[in-house]
């Protein structure tokens, strides 16, 4: 466990290093919720409410839902992975004394923080200067649901995108199909618009997948709606995580016997 | 001009010869931005099942804009993109000094060059949306308005590669140029889903005078649905013009800056 935790520490650091990327993350935030307000302040003008959300309320969602989008920046280990595999440097991996997938776990706690720290400031700053009132639930077991899932959703995430970058190992070519996954993932996990807004079937059958848990279910739960869906929330995003660990170091002690050290 | 074309014309040839030999990433562009502009035709599905109108954009008027974007941005994909999108890296490694080097002009080889065939279905894809939006919407298409759209989607795909070519260009005057084309994105994300008629204020300023992505897609889309004025089009030849100009200085300028390696 130590080993991870100076594995966690050494990307905290470089994370610290590198400013830059903190502040792109919140010119990100703040377009999102430029893109929110105007879009729907011209649809909130000719009506008071949509799919059960007000005005503010669905400004609070955005706000919310960006910062848990924002924080997630599992996307790196798809690419490190991938780059390392196709240039041959993956054997630094490999060569230290720890799982590969522990690995990338710790340097993903380790580059989340200070994001979290500063999303937590831009989403209150924004908040302030774009009039939005965050009406967070004062229900403390719903807040504390939402926050755990909203970290398995972080776990899963990373996972997903540990699994994503061994299969360069298999397809050796995996960069169109992350662009694409990206794409998908900025409808799925309600970043673009309030999954409410879907029609009930499609909210259904999303609510087996576990993209709904990352950043649509904590947000709705934190303005105070879904509910009930808390506790069913977290046993599907346990399940899911359990399943995406399996099949990872399946297919890792599969196919890193094709890596040969030599790239691509 | 008889060179330039010639020119083109070998760096498309080669260019095909390289992109054949890599067939998996050939469609790469299509198939990205292909589920991009789904996504967004999705979402505003999604929307207008909720309310009648955004503004005064209907869900057709909000296809047609979708399609006018995807239009432009599949032009931008398949002709200049990845050619202008080098040139910060190529600043920084100073492999700029081979283009000076040649007899040719560096910005015509540097746009030409990487131009990618595996984008061009995205064209057919979004004239389909193009079209599907114009029946939604029972726009009155006529020869004229046609014409007019084919000739704003023609300005607008200018545009589009001079601001490309100004933020990268920027590179000549700055250690990295990130930040300015992480702005760039998040304009972009942001202009090709909302109409420029919804800005307001200070985005309006920005988008329609700075950075102006707000009518890259809007005008045309404006043209089609008979809602053009003549103040529009004005406004669009002086972006235009002005631009091409700012184009021409910062290259310049930057080009007579730009010392090798160190830059």
């Amino acid at each position: 466990m130590k080993k991870y935790l100076e594995v966690a520490k050494v990307y905290l650091k470089v994370k610290l290093m590198w400013r830059a990327d903190l502040i792109f993350g919140f010119i990100s935030i703040v377009m999102k919720i430029i893109f929110a307000s105007l879009l729907w302040g011209v649809i909130f003008r000719d009506k008071e409410t949509v799919a059960g959300f007000m005005q503010n309320s669905m400004m609070a969602y955005y706000l919310l839902s960006a910062f848990f989008t924002q924080i997630d920046i599992s996307e790196k280990i798809s690419g490190d992975i991938t780059l390392g595999i196709r240039n041959g440097t993956f054997t630094k991996y490999m060569a230290v004394p720890m799982d590969t997938d522990k690995y990338f776990l710790a340097m993903e706690a380790g580059s989340i923080l200070p994001h979290i720290v500063l999303d937590v400031a831009a989403i209150f700053l924004i908040g302030l200067v774009f009039g939005i009132k965050i009406d967070i639930t004062s229900d403390v077991a719903i807040i504390l649901c939402a926050l755990l899932i909203a970290f398995l959703g972080l776990l899963f995430m990373a996972q997903l995108s540990y699994f994503l970058g061994i299969l360069t190992f298999r397809f050796e070519e995996i960069s169109t199909f992350l662009m694409i996954k990206q794409n998908i993932m900025a409808l799925i996990t309600g970043s673009i618009i309030p999954l409410a807004l879907l029609p009930e079937m499609v909210v259904k059958c999303m609510q087996i997948l576990p993209f709904y848990y990352t950043a649509y279910l904590p947000s709705m739960l934190l303005i105070g709606r879904n509910g009930e869906e808390a506790v069913g929330g977290m046993f599907v995003m346990l399940g899911w995580n359990l399943g995406i660990w399996l099949l990872s170091r399946n297919v890792y002690s599969r196919y890193r016997v094709k890596y040969d050290g030599a790239g691509i | 001009m008889k060179d330039n074309i010639r020119l083109v014309k070998a760096l498309v040839k080669l260019r095909f010869e390289r992109v054949m030999m890599f067939r998996l990433g050939f469609f790469g562009p299509f198939f990205v931005d292909g589920s991009l502009f789904v996504i967004q035709l999705l979402v505003f599905q999604a929307i207008y099942s909720k309310v009648d109108r955004i503004g005064n954009w209907g869900q057709g008027d909000m296809i047609l804009f979708i399609g006018t974007f995807s239009l432009i941005n599949a032009l931008n994909m398949s002709i200049y993109f990845f050619g202008v999108n080098s040139i910060p890296e190529k600043i920084r490694t100073g492999e700029i000094d081979l283009y000076l080097t040649k007899p040719v002009s560096p910005l015509l080889r540097l746009t030409f060059e990487q131009v990618n065939p595996g984008a061009l279905p995205l064209v057919i894809f979004s004239i389909a949306i193009i079209l599907y939006g114009i029946n939604a919407a029972g726009a009155d298409v006529t020869i004229s308005s046609v014409s007019g759209y084919a000739v704003s989607v023609g300005m607008m795909t200018v545009l589009f590669y001079e601001l490309e070519v100004i933020i990268r260009s920027l590179a000549f005057f700055t250690v990295s140029s990130d930040g300015v084309l992480q702005i760039e994105m998040s304009g972009l994300d942001l202009c090709m889903q909302i109409p420029g008629t919804v800005f307001y204020g200070a985005y309006k300023f920005v988008f329609y005078y700075v950075l102006p992505y707000g009518i890259i897609a809007t005008y045309p889309s404006l043209i089609l649905l008979g809602r053009f004025s003549w103040k529009m089009a004005a406004h669009e030849g002086i972006v235009l013009a002005c631009f091409t100009m700012v184009t021409v200085v910062m290259w310049k300028t930057g080009l007579r800056r730009y010392d090798s390696v160190s830059s």
